[in-house]
């Protein structure tokens, strides 16, 4: 039941009235009229308030919208990454087309097929998507645009398999840059880690030559089934053997094989006719060559330069000494012989000629 | 009341209001809990019901001057629901948390019906669905939350009887 004192009062009702009557008035407002009263009461009284409302409703957006922006960014580093991919492919595809418009003729394009078998840590061989119908043959060179991958183990129809250079047959006649070194490239025993897993020795180098570090090995040609100037590495440093009449020098590849997706297979009649400057082999040995011949044609320069000038020494102290011996017999009052030339005696004029108008 | 009960009511109203702008944005609830009315069936309860109606007038213009489409009409409808909660509190704020929900279940729907009606924002069938589907619903949600901030604020605060 309702408390008739407290119904009756009339303080109570006369606020009820007045408030209902205020809400009236609120209510028959016109739009231009209202609106300042809020936006009054909004910049005012209620403007904490509007900024809480406004805040939670940002949390509320944020929280809605976090699951398609999650989306949205993975999307992005999806394509980011298919992109990375992608361009890593394109330039490999570059350099092999590179490769291929140099080389001309005489090869087969293959896509590399690694196996994966846990056990194989390091790779060593490499199934290739081109085969005996396509013209590959057992030993045909594999190459990459940097230089040497391997050579071809078996060849069936329509695929291939090739040993790289890091499996333990592999054997290949090398040279350095300047053609006058060379020896026979193997697959290094110790495997490292990271970039020194793949190495190489040069072995069979003789003992009195030298090689720097950092000096271009390339194929040399010999023995039939490389051709001369493929790239394969660079001279990191000579290992220590029991060896004593040659030496033993570790080498970089060129080629990493992990990163090898497309190489080119060389045929036959490629290999016999050789494959020319085209990983820079020729120019090497050319730059080589007319720095060489540079440096003799300064020397021959020199050496007739000092030849010369002792000839002119030789002549100054013999024409010194003639001289002195003359003086001596005109002192003593002896006839001097005339030394002169008779050519040079002709061409002299006689004093007592006159030279006629 | 006592100045120790009005200054609980005050800050408990004061939670009220914030979790109105804060909780019920964050929630976006098609039948959103009405913490206004909550709070102004807590504080009416404790007050004359002139002094409630003035404060339902406050709270209702305050919300008016957040949502202009109804300009007056939230004003007049809490001035209404808290006078007559405070005229009605012998009546119905005993001890039972289901007759204090049934009660703010009772206050959300008469508000939400003074207001579709004064507010003029709703027409014909939309008007019905809005007045008999979702403010009942919104009332019953706003009961089950009143329930709950009745028996967390229980102990510290105490209803005054008539």
């Amino acid at each position: 039941m309702a408390n008739p004192a407290r119904l009756g009062n009339r303080v109570d009702a006369g606020l009820l009235i007045a408030c209902v009557g205020l809400s009236f008035i609120a209510i028959v407002l016109r739009d231009q009229d209202r609106e300042p009263i809020a936006s009054a009461l909004r910049r005012t009284v209620v403007a904490p308030l509007v900024g809480l409302q406004r805040g939670a409703e940002r949390w509320r957006v944020a929280y809605v919208t976090n699951d398609a922006r999650q989306m949205a960014v993975d999307s992005v580093v999806m394509r980011t990454m298919n992109s990375q991919a992608l361009q890593v492919e394109n330039d490999q595809l570059r350099r092999i087309l590179g490769l291929g418009s140099r080389l001309e003729w005489g090869f087969v394009p293959a896509d590399a097929l690694r196996g994966t078998a846990p056990s194989e840590q390091l790779v060593t061989t490499l199934t290739l998507t081109a085969g005996s119908t396509a013209g590959v043959t057992r030993y045909s060179p594999v190459v990459a645009p940097e230089g040497l991958v391997g050579t071809i183990q078996t060849a069936d129809p329509t695929m291939s398999i090739a040993i790289l250079y890091t499996n333990p047959d592999f054997r290949a006649s090398a040279m350095a840059v300047d053609g006058s070194t060379f020896g026979i490239i193997y697959p290094h025993a110790q495997r490292g880690s990271g970039s020194d897993a793949y190495m190489l020795e040069m072995r069979g180098v003789p003992t009195k030559i030298q090689l720097k570090p950092g000096t271009t090995i390339y194929t040399s040609g010999l023995g039939g089934t490389f051709p001369r100037g493929i790239t394969i590495g660079t001279i990191v440093v000579e290992l220590k053997t029991s060896e004593v009449w040659t030496r033993t020098y570790l080498v970089r590849p060129a080629v990493t094989p992990s990163q090898v997706t497309t190489v080119l297979i060389l045929t036959p009649k490629r290999i016999s006719q050789g494959t020319g400057n085209i990983w820079g082999a020729a120019s090497a040995m050319n730059a080589d060559s007319a720095s060489k011949r540079i440096a003799t044609a300064g020397d021959s320069l020199a050496k007739r330069a000092a030849a010369a000038d002792a000839r002119a020494r030789a002549t100054a102290l013999d024409s010194l000494r003639q001289a002195a011996v003359d003086s001596a017999l005109r002192s003593l009052g002896m006839s001097v012989p005339n030394r002169a030339r008779p050519d040079s005696v002709k061409s002299r004029p006689p004093p007592d000629s006159v030279r006629r108008p | 009341m006592t100045w120790n009960t009005a200054v609980r009511t005050i800050v408990a109203c004061a939670i009220l209001i914030v979790l109105h702008y804060t909780l019920r944005p964050l929630l976006a609830w098609r039948a959103s809990i009405d913490f206004l009315v909550i709070a102004l069936l807590i504080g009416s309860v404790r007050m004359r019901p002139g002094a409630a109606a003035v404060y339902g007038f406050m709270l209702g213009f305050v919300a008016d001057s957040v949502d202009v489409s109804g300009f007056g009409a939230a004003a007049l409808a809490m001035s209404l629901v808290g006078f007559s909660a405070s005229w009605l509190k012998a009546v119905f704020f005993a001890d039972n948390l289901v007759l204090n929900g049934f009660f703010l279940f009772i206050a959300k729907w008469v508000f939400d019906v003074l207001f579709l009606i004064l507010g003029r924002n709703a027409h014909g069938t939309e008007l019905m669905v809005q007045m008999f589907v979702w403010s009942p619903i919104a009332a019953a949600v706003t009961a089950v939350a009143g329930v709950v901030v009745l028996t967390i604020l229980r102990p510290l605060m105490e209803t005054r009887t008539a």
